[in-house]
């Protein structure tokens, strides 16, 4: 089943035209990966889905309702969670209350999915009346996936997870992914760590200045030789 | 020492009437990041809403009188936020302190028109039913007494407010970061609307006060207060809610002082204070600087 349909979509700053008719989906269930170098216009991408920036032409639908002009405050009680670029935790804020405003919009008791937020990222219970600015970049991240996930997301959209992390930092990040993925959430990830990113991604789009170069499985992208010299270094 | 201590409490009350507007300066520029230079005129606003209501009828308690007019303040905030501030929401900010200037004018200009440039008196049925008190030897007359009290009341709801609701720790989300705010789902719009609300029914609460300290309005009765409580929300730390607090405490205290030592110089001393604060901590006396990790 079709969860996302991006479909034609072009995004401008100013006069720059950053994403030029794009086009993609992203079906129940997958781990979808957008790559591509800096500013190739990944982010963007991010956030037009989720409501922060507007295409001028297109569509976007998300499980079959259209959210092309929907506000973006609306789209996390619709099941849509945007983990953005550097995190965006509120730092002068406890990891606690960063996980309440995570569940801002639930009306039910959500007690139980802190406590299982806390199961998936130890770290976050130990520091849990810290002030969030006090957290390292990991952990950082971490509150940052935690806090999405308090709003039991469908989609989960991750923008450069492992951006300025440790490599033993990475590889536990993207262990989480995948654990969200077999739990089944779907997730969107843009990620400049291609081999990573392809390693665990069902589909994945190449992004080149702002349009989709190429397409295709994981592992064909993994194996492509344009790829490996572009991406993968080597 | 009697002397030292009615000075104080002099200070205190006036310290406390800053505090309250200060507070409105300060959380619309933590989260509109904004200086909204009309919220010294919502003051003005407040007092006259109080007098006509009186005068309609003295058959009406003034604590309906003021009921109405933290209604008419907030109604009047809310509007001047969508109306004048929301669609400069991407403007520079240059642009939006100016509109501000602008409906600052406009207020005053308005109660002028409507109220005429005379003096009018300022009075309520309550002032004179708390009986003045004494502490030793210092003298609390009834409206300094209520104006510690409520301020009191007021700075203790609102720090549990901003802290431990759900609408508060929301606005502190927002006055971080809005994007984030609105990914979690916060109404960044409504939010901003609700600061101004609040803002507003300080503004309004602390227009009882001034009105009942200095007894006499006109329509430019908001500029002093009000540029005297932006001072101390910068004194205090721009976007701080305690700071706004103790800015304000501190301002008045300082101000009455100055004014029992040498009188006519006690506005500059203040402003020297001020001076000396920003030199020494560039972001006022509880002002964080955040350094972003990018």
């Amino acid at each position: 089943m079709r969860m996302l349909a991006v479909n034609n979509i072009n995004v401008y700053y100013g006069k720059i035209h950053a994403i030029k008719d794009v086009s993609f989906e992203v079906k129940s269930g997958e781990i979808v990966a957008l790559i591509g170098a800096n500013g190739a216009g990944k982010s963007t991408i991010l956030k037009t889905i989720s409501g922060l920036l507007r295409s001028k032409t297109g569509s976007i639908s998300f499980n079959n309702e259209l959210i092309t002009h929907t506000e973006a405050h609306k789209l996390i009680a619709k099941g849509m969670a945007h983990v953005p670029e550097g995190r965006r935790i509120f730092l002068q804020m406890t990891v606690m209350e960063n996980l309440d405003m995570g569940a801002y919009i639930r009306k039910d008791n959500y007690k139980k999915d802190i406590e299982s937020v806390f199961q998936r990222f130890p770290r976050l219970q130990e520091r849990k009346n810290q002030i969030a600015g006090t957290l390292s970049g990991g952990e950082q991240q971490m509150l940052a996936m935690g806090r999405a996930l308090m709003g039991k997301p469908s989609l989960l959209m991750l923008d450069e997870p492992s951006m300025g992390l440790a490599p033993i930092l990475v590889d536990q990040i993207f262990g989480i992914i995948k654990e969200l993925h077999e739990s089944g959430t779907t997730i969107l990830l843009v990620e400049q760590n291609a081999e990573k990113a392809l390693a665990i991604a069902d589909r994945a789009y190449v992004l080149e200045s702002g349009k989709v170069a190429v397409s295709g499985t994981g592992k064909e992208l993994a194996a492509s030789d344009k790829i490996k010299k572009a991406y993968l270094g080597g | 020492m009697t002397e030292f201590f009615q000075t104080l409490v002099s200070g205190l009350s006036l310290g406390s009437i800053y505090a309250l507007i200060a507070l409105g300066y300060t959380m619309v520029y933590g989260i509109a990041k904004m200086l909204n230079f009309a919220h010294g005129d919502i003051i003005m606003v407040g007092a006259y809403a109080v007098i006509t209501t009186v005068m309609i009828s003295e058959a009406i308690p003034g604590i309906v009188a003021v009921v109405i007019s933290v209604i008419v303040c907030v109604v009047l905030g809310v509007t001047i936020e969508f109306f004048a501030y929301r669609p400069l929401r991407k403007a520079p900010s240059l642009t939006v302190l100016i509109t501000a200037i602008g409906v600052s004018y406009l207020l005053q200009n308005l109660a002028l028109l409507i109220f005429g440039s005379e003096q009018k008196s300022f009075k309520l049925d309550f002032f004179d039913m708390i009986k003045p008190i004494y502490i030793g030897k210092v003298y609390i007359n009834g409206i300094t007494f209520l104006t510690l009290v409520v301020t009191v009341i007021i700075m203790i709801a609102l720090t549990l407010f901003i802290n431990k609701t759900r609408l508060g720790k929301a606005m502190r989300a927002v006055s971080e970061d809005k994007e984030a705010a609105e990914l979690m789902g916060i109404n960044v719009n409504r939010t901003i609307t609700l600061t101004f609300a609040i803002g507003s029914a300080l503004a309004a609460v602390a227009s009882i006060f001034y009105g009942g300290a200095y007894t006499y309005i006109r329509p430019t009765t908001g500029s002093m207060p009000g540029i005297k409580a932006f001072t101390a929300a910068v004194f205090g730390g721009i976007g701080s809610i305690p700071g706004a607090m103790l800015g304000g405490i501190l301002l008045g205290v300082i101000e009455k002082f100055a004014e029992n030592a040498i009188s006519q110089w006690s506005n500059a001393i203040v402003f020297v204070v001020l001076v000396i604060v920003l030199v020494v901590k560039p972001t006022g006396l509880l002002g964080k600087k955040i350094n972003e990790k990018v």
